[in-house]
């Protein structure tokens, strides 16, 4: 039986830091400084609004998505690495981008050499991806009335999203869940687990929670506080923030699981390379003594 | 003594070896292609010279010099069958006789690829011949264990392949065992199997995947839009949709 511990919502990581970027965005302001270092070439995500991938070259043109909704970033993968050859790429996009990245540089199918392009993977922490539209009926159902979504962030184990007008409102998991991108309502790896380092938003704009799982992740973020110390601050975190996302996490993964047992259960269609993908949590999740540690799903 | 009798780029006289110093035999047999995936296996580069230390190049049309076909261990097959081509029919008997594994490499061999395009039946225009993907023949059914896609396949892939058939990793290798069951792939899967049946997550990774373009990103929706018009059939893109199969283990951080 899987149980719904730390290591399964969140995965395993070497340490956990609440960043605080003097008034600025901690993460916009690491890769602004990783690109004047050189430590990166370049770094693949989406514009600020989430609808369109972007590739930044300059520092000064660093804006990171700061809704949940970032499409089609590995599409500029190619360019990225055969037409710019870029050999130190950033990527920063939520877990499932990077489970095409990782199945690329993996197999190698898609784009030439990316498992030597990649110098560091940043995941952000993903409640499920919405287009504007999805954003738009949304806001309308929990508000009452239409708005704008400015930003989405966590606080105290709940889901907020600031509107532009300025206020926040909070968004229940059940109704989120209901709009949500189809294929988010199956995934299990919310928490970004195949990347260096997964980024959790805050309440406020200048903090973000950090998790940091590879080597990588944390002699680049170290090298970094050694090139110019004080840009960001780093606090450790071990207790609330990270016990909070926690909760969340498997309040929305216990909605995914109940959606993955009724499609298995009615047995609707799966692609047909892989008859097998969501049966094998199937029969995981109604088992006992399952290494699902080596398994993805 | 293994006496083994080569001719070519890599081997230009005699060698023998010893027993123990026994090497892989593959060789490349070329169908109707335009024989770039043979090329890809050349942009391995430095990555290739590492491999001919296990591996012995025993035929191939473009890299060596002989002109029957010995006896192989594995066959990499490029291209589609020529269904009117009595050169392509004794071709299929040789390779069905002298190999013990064929890996079909490429959209041509695997899945038809641009070859599903032609109208068929009228020589001798190739544009209007007849031509069928090797995993669709029932003639090298129990021969044919993998199936590479691509237009041409990335070397990368060509090189993790080749190491991965080295040191029988079967993971790695499923994937590829598995498409030769499925004789056809294009762009169109990527709508019917994936998006259709609410897997896409508009990570974008067919889009990159695909060789002609023929697949964009429909910014609204967020979901890959194909334009039919351009696909050849190579069934890249299903291949590197992270939604269609992923067998590989999750990367493990200490």
């Amino acid at each position: 039986m899987v149980s719904l511990n730390r290591r399964f919502l969140i995965g395993d990581f070497r340490g956990a830091f609440v960043v605080e970027g003097k008034g600025k965005n901690p993460i916009e302001s690491i890769f602004r400084l990783m690109i004047e270092h050189q430590f990166i070439d370049g770094l693949l995500t989406c514009s600020k609004t989430g609808d369109s991938p972007k590739l930044i070259l300059k520092s000064d043109e660093v804006e990171l998505p700061s809704k949940n909704t970032c499409f089609g970033v590995n599409s500029l993968l190619k360019r990225a690495i055969q037409k710019y050859r870029f050999s130190k790429l950033a990527v920063y996009a939520p877990a499932c981008t990077f489970d095409g990245l990782n199945k690329t540089q993996y197999f190698g199918i898609g784009c030439n050499w990316t498992k030597t392009a990649i110098s560091l993977k940043v995941g952000f922490l993903c409640p499920g991806l919405l287009t504007e539209n999805g954003f738009t009926a949304e806001v309308s159902d929990i508000a009452g009335k239409p708005g704008k979504v400015e930003r989405f962030y966590f606080d105290r184990g709940e889901l907020f999203y600031l509107l532009e007008d300025g206020n926040s409102i909070k968004v229940p998991p059940s109704v989120h869940h209901h709009y949500v991108n189809s294929a988010c309502r199956y995934c299990l790896n919310m928490a970004a687990k195949g990347t260096d380092i997964t980024c959790v938003s805050l309440k406020e704009e200048d903090k973000v929670l950090f998790i940091v799982r590879s080597e990588r992740g944390w002699s680049t973020l170290a090298h970094l506080q050694k090139v110019s110390p004080g840009e960001v601050l780093f606090r450790k975190a071990d207790g609330e923030p990270l016990s909070s996302v926690e909760n969340f996490l498997r309040e929305k993964i216990l909605l995914n699981i109940a959606d993955i047992v009724e499609r298995v259960e009615l047995g609707l269609p799966v692609p047909k390379w892989n008859d097998n993908k969501l049966r094998k949590f199937y029969r995981i999740w109604n088992s006992v003594d399952v290494n699902f540690e080596e398994e993805v799903f | 003594m293994l006496l083994i009798e080569e001719v070519g780029m890599f081997y230009r006289d005699r060698l023998s070896f010893e027993e123990e110093d026994f090497k892989l035999k593959v060789g490349f047999l070329h169908f109707s292609s335009c024989s770039g995936c043979q090329v890809a296996f050349l942009d391995m580069f430095e990555e290739a010279v590492e491999i001919l230390d296990t591996v012995e190049l025993v035929y191939s049309n473009m890299l060596t010099k002989r002109r029957d076909i010995p006896r192989m261990d594995v066959a990499f097959v490029e291209g589609a069958l020529c269904v009117e081509d009595p050169h392509h029919i004794n071709l299929l008997r040789e390779v069905g006789k002298k190999a013990k594994v064929v890996v079909a490499v490429g959209g041509c061999a695997a899945f038809g690829g641009v070859r599903r395009l032609s109208c068929g039946n009228q020589l001798p225009q190739p544009q209007s011949q007849t031509f069928v993907p090797i995993t669709e023949v029932e003639f090298l059914r129990t021969k044919v264990k993998y199936a590479i896609p691509g237009c041409p396949p990335n070397p990368s892939l060509l090189y993790s392949f080749l190491l991965a058939l080295l040191e029988v990793n079967e993971d790695f290798l499923l994937p590829f065992e598995l498409m030769t069951s499925s004789t056809k792939a294009s762009g169109f899967d990527i709508v019917s199997e994936v998006v259709n049946k609410g897997f896409c997550v508009g990570c974008g990774t067919c889009s990159t995947a695909c060789p002609t373009r023929a697949i964009s990103f429909n910014r609204e929706c967020g979901k890959p839009a194909f334009n039919a018009n351009l696909c050849v059939h190579c069934g890249s893109c299903l291949a590197a949709c992270p939604q269609s199969f992923k067998p590989y283990p999750q990367p493990v951080y200490v």
